[in-house]
């Protein structure tokens, strides 16, 4: 007989199990407890009675437990339970590349973001420049738009300053320009893959409008004298050239897998044997497994 | 226990007690030391104060409803405001999870009984006894207004106000003295739940075999353990100051009343841990259950629960920014702030995933931990908000934190809590609660939760502050106040029907059978409702899901389990 078929015949029907006793003498301490504190907002009397209570609490518990502790026999009471599911049918996830169909399996190499960010970069410098011919009869009104916001001695310069040539504010401009585009074209690299149908489309159009319109709310408040000389119209044909530009340069690398599905010590470029394991050791991977159909054939 | 006990004549001879005569029955439930009644007592305890919390939150609404109210006086509103908030945290919030711990742990680890059983009895009294110390006041307190003074300077109770000079007569003192003693009480169910934990788990049952919800008491029990600590000492300090003309908290003569803000939040801040962590535990076995998935990361559960244990207790200051404390201070608790905000984020993750693609069926208590998890969100993301020390500075004691700490303790604690009803009603009473109704309770009470809570964000971005009796008219805040009343209505409506519910599937409602949700924990290995010794036979779990193992035996989960 083995110890779970020995443990269940001396808990059959009629066998009893010993439980602690129901006892009073906790109620009886903590009510103790709750006067003597009671008494301290009410009269000293309320605490003698709960001191007094409290040890009759206590001796009760003690006489409870020592020498030794009181318990109750409770009969047991035969009650199978069935333990069955009514859902029996098993479905295991695949393991598969299509469940990651959401986030990017490939992405374009680092090189690819790079190039896109300068690519777009030197392509919305165009606009930007026939903007400043056009409006102001300048090219260096915009530069000197991003470069004079970059600096801390902007100081409402008035418009033919703005228009002039300063080497200081060309060079800040052209470090803002050169970071922001590459830092945006590596987002952009990593971004496209999720985007399969239209990248360029997103990448071109929709981002540019996004992050344009983003600007335009915040920018009154974050430099209002910067926001009250931005043309919008014209800010957003040179972000919309930007986007263009570097998605397509973006999109015309081939693409390679992001190693997601790899364990993290392999894409730490860690080689051993045994590090992945086959998907034939990871347990079932697919189909049904119909445990009570099973179960009916073996009873059959 | 076996060879060292004693048997008692007389004693409860059943397995499942016939109710007998009123008094029989009562006597039953006064002398019980077993955990599945206590838990019982525990939350009806709770939802009793709940009722009780949530008129007073009524009567504060009604208040703030239209401008230039005077439906109640003002030192009426005081008390209100601060029995409203003691209540809820300490008479509803700890006790109703405790009451759940106490039913749930030892009958998921294959255990018989908690480890201490008549401390588990002495505990509830003693946070019973507690409660009914601090209404008391009500009737026994007397203060700046003369007799039936309730408490009234904030659940916080910052010094100097509750001083001698400012807090005369008894009305604190009833408020301290009854903290301290529910506070005992909850010491010792926490220490009864870690000892249970540690040492009754049934065969087979490993540590990272528990279920999620055993794991998250455990470390509640240990961080209740280490910050219930404070706030007693802090009270007793006080209780000095106001008998004994001790000088802790007072400035003029020495003292500080920054040391019981900072003791106050060293129990203050773990304290949204303590209460938020069951109601994590709730979801962390609703979710997979009707997902019909086991758990998404198990182990990143587990560590990132107790990452919140330990990084709850380093973030008290956040509360304080305000004092004016220096940037090194300032940097450090807005940093781990933010820290706690991932570990946050794990679990909101892991739970997604774990319904990601799973068979999801909407019962009432998944739709609940459908609205938590939603909330919880919008809450945590306004917890980083205030975070920003900044930020914090310009709405600290605004609405705005009013918002923020109600998206916590009802868009999250109070969620799970109904969804921890629904779920185990049937387990605990044998009795199906209605599905309907539960519906019902779920689109009201959510709607108003919204209608209250969401515009609570937008008076208080408007300047409200927290805890004023009225306002003036014409600053915005009118209408928006009336939403919040109306919306406070509509939640107490979704709570009526919550109430009926119960109280009808307890008499009437469809007989449950022990495993209606199709569950894998040892719970529903039992019948509904558990005989007094749970198991006949302990049972011997070989992995995580010890059901379905049973359940799937061509598929068991062991198979897989690391």
């Amino acid at each position: 007989m083995t110890e779970i078929s020995r443990s269940q015949e001396k808990h059959r029907e009629g066998a009893t199990i010993h439980l602690p006793a129901p006892t009073a003498w906790p109620i009886v301490l903590a009510f103790g407890c709750a006067m003597a504190a009671a008494g301290m907002v009410t009269t000293t009397g309320v605490s003698i009675l709960g001191a007094v209570l409290m040890l009759a609490g206590c001796i009760g518990w003690f006489r409870q437990v020592l020498p030794h502790e009181q318990h109750e026999e409770v009969p047991v009471i035969h009650r199978p339970v069935e333990i069955v599911s009514t859902r029996p049918l098993v479905e295991r996830i695949r393991l598969g590349p299509e469940h990651r169909a959401h986030l990017p399996i490939e992405t374009y190499p680092v090189i690819s973001g790079i190039r896109g960010g300068i690519a777009g970069g030197i392509a919305m410098i165009v606009p930007a420049l026939i903007y400043g011919l056009i409006a102001q009869h300048s090219i260096w009104y915009p530069v000197n738009l991003l470069g004079g916001a970059g600096v801390a001695n902007w100081r409402n310069p008035t418009t033919a300053q703005i228009a002039a040539f300063h080497w200081q504010w060309l060079l800040i401009a052209i470090a803002i320009h050169a970071t922001t585009c590459l830092l945006v074209g590596l987002i952009y690299g990593a971004m496209l893959p999720m985007f399969p149908r239209h990248p360029v489309l997103f990448g071109g159009i929709l981002a540019p409008l996004l992050w344009t319109g983003l600007l335009y709310s915040f920018m009154g408040i974050i430099n209002p004298a910067l926001d009250a000389r931005i043309d919008w119209g014209w800010f957003l044909v040179s972000q919309v050239t930007f986007g263009v530009v570097a998605g397509l340069v973006v999109a015309r690398h081939s693409r390679v897998p992001t190693g997601q599905s790899l364990p993290f010590a392999a894409r730490l470029g860690i080689e051993a044997p045994g590090l992945i394991i086959s998907k034939e050791d990871a347990g079932p991977r697919s189909g049904q497994s119909q445990d009570k159909k099973i179960d009916d054939e073996e009873k059959s | 226990m076996s060879d060292q006990t004693i048997p008692v004549s007389g004693s409860l001879q059943a397995a499942y007690p016939e109710r007998g005569t009123l008094l029989e029955w009562l006597h039953g439930w006064i002398v019980t030391v077993d955990h599945k009644k206590l838990g019982i007592l525990y939350i009806t305890y709770a939802l009793f104060f709940l009722l009780v919390g949530g008129v007073e939150a009524m009567l504060i609404r009604i208040q703030l409803m239209v401008p230039h109210n005077h439906v109640i006086s003002p030192e009426m509103y005081d008390e209100l405001f601060t029995m409203h908030g003691t209540t809820m945290v300490f008479l509803v919030g700890m006790p109703i999870l405790f009451g759940f711990a106490n039913y749930l742990v030892p009958i998921m680890i294959g255990a018989r009984d908690m480890a201490f059983p008549r401390l588990n009895a002495f505990s509830f009294w003693l946070t019973a006894f507690g409660g009914l110390l601090l209404y008391y006041s009500f009737l026994g307190g007397f203060g700046l207004y003369g007799m039936g003074n309730a408490p009234d300077v904030g659940w916080f109770a910052y010094a100097p106000l509750t001083g001698k000079s400012f807090s005369p007569g008894h009305n604190m003192d009833y408020w301290a003295l009854a903290l301290i003693v529910s506070g005992f009480g909850t010491v010792g169910t926490a220490i009864n739940i870690i000892a249970t934990t540690v040492s009754l788990r049934c065969k087979g049952m490993t540590f990272f075999r528990m279920p999620l919800f055993v794991w998250l008491l455990l470390v509640v029990s240990a961080l209740t353990l280490v910050t219930i600590t404070p706030l007693t000492a802090a009270q007793v300090m006080l209780l000095l100051d106001r008998y004994l003309g001790a000088h802790f908290f007072d400035a003029q003569a020495g003292g500080s009343p920054m040391l019981w803000i900072h003791f106050f939040w060293i129990f203050g801040h773990p304290e949204v841990y303590v209460l938020v962590l069951p109601a994590f535990a709730i979801a962390n076995e609703v979710i997979p259950v009707f997902s019909r998935k086991a758990i998404f990361g198990y182990p990143a559960m587990v560590a990132a629960s107790v990452g919140i244990g330990f990084t709850s207790l380093a973030v008290w200051a956040h509360h304080m920014f305000t004092v004016g404390m220096s940037s090194a201070g300032n940097s450090f608790f807005v940093i781990s702030t933010m820290v706690v905000g991932i570990f946050t984020g794990i679990k909101v993750f892991n739970w997604l995933a774990t319904m990601w693609g799973g068979s999801i069926t909407f019962s009432t208590p998944m739709l609940f931990c459908t609205g938590f998890l939603f909330q919880f969100l919008i809450a945590g993301l306004t917890g980083i908000m205030l975070a920003v020390a900044p930020w914090d500075w310009q709405l600290h004691n605004s609405y705005f934190l009013i918002a923020h700490f109600h998206y916590v303790l009802v868009g999250a604690i109070i969620m799970c809590i109904f969804a921890g009803f629904y779920y185990w009603f049937p387990k605990a009473t044998g009795r199906m609660m209605s599905e309907t109704l539960g519906k019902w309770h779920f689109w009201v009470f959510i709607i108003g939760f919204h209608m209250s809570f969401d515009t609570m964000h937008f008076v208080g971005l408007l300047g409200m502050p927290r805890s004023i009796y009225t306002y003036e008219p014409n600053r915005g805040w009118d209408t928006l106040n009336l939403i919040i009343t109306i919306g406070a209505f509509v939640q107490a409506v979704g709570v009526l029907i919550f109430v009926w519910n119960l109280v009808h599937a307890y008499f009437r409602g469809k007989l449950a059978g022990p495993d209606p949700w199709d569950a894998w924990t040892l719970e529903w290995a039992t019948p509904s409702p558990p005989p007094a010794y749970n198991f006949a036979v302990e049972p011997e779990v070989r992995s995580r899901r010890p059901l379905w193992d049973i359940k799937h035996p061509n598929d068991p989960d062991w198979k897989y389990e690391q």
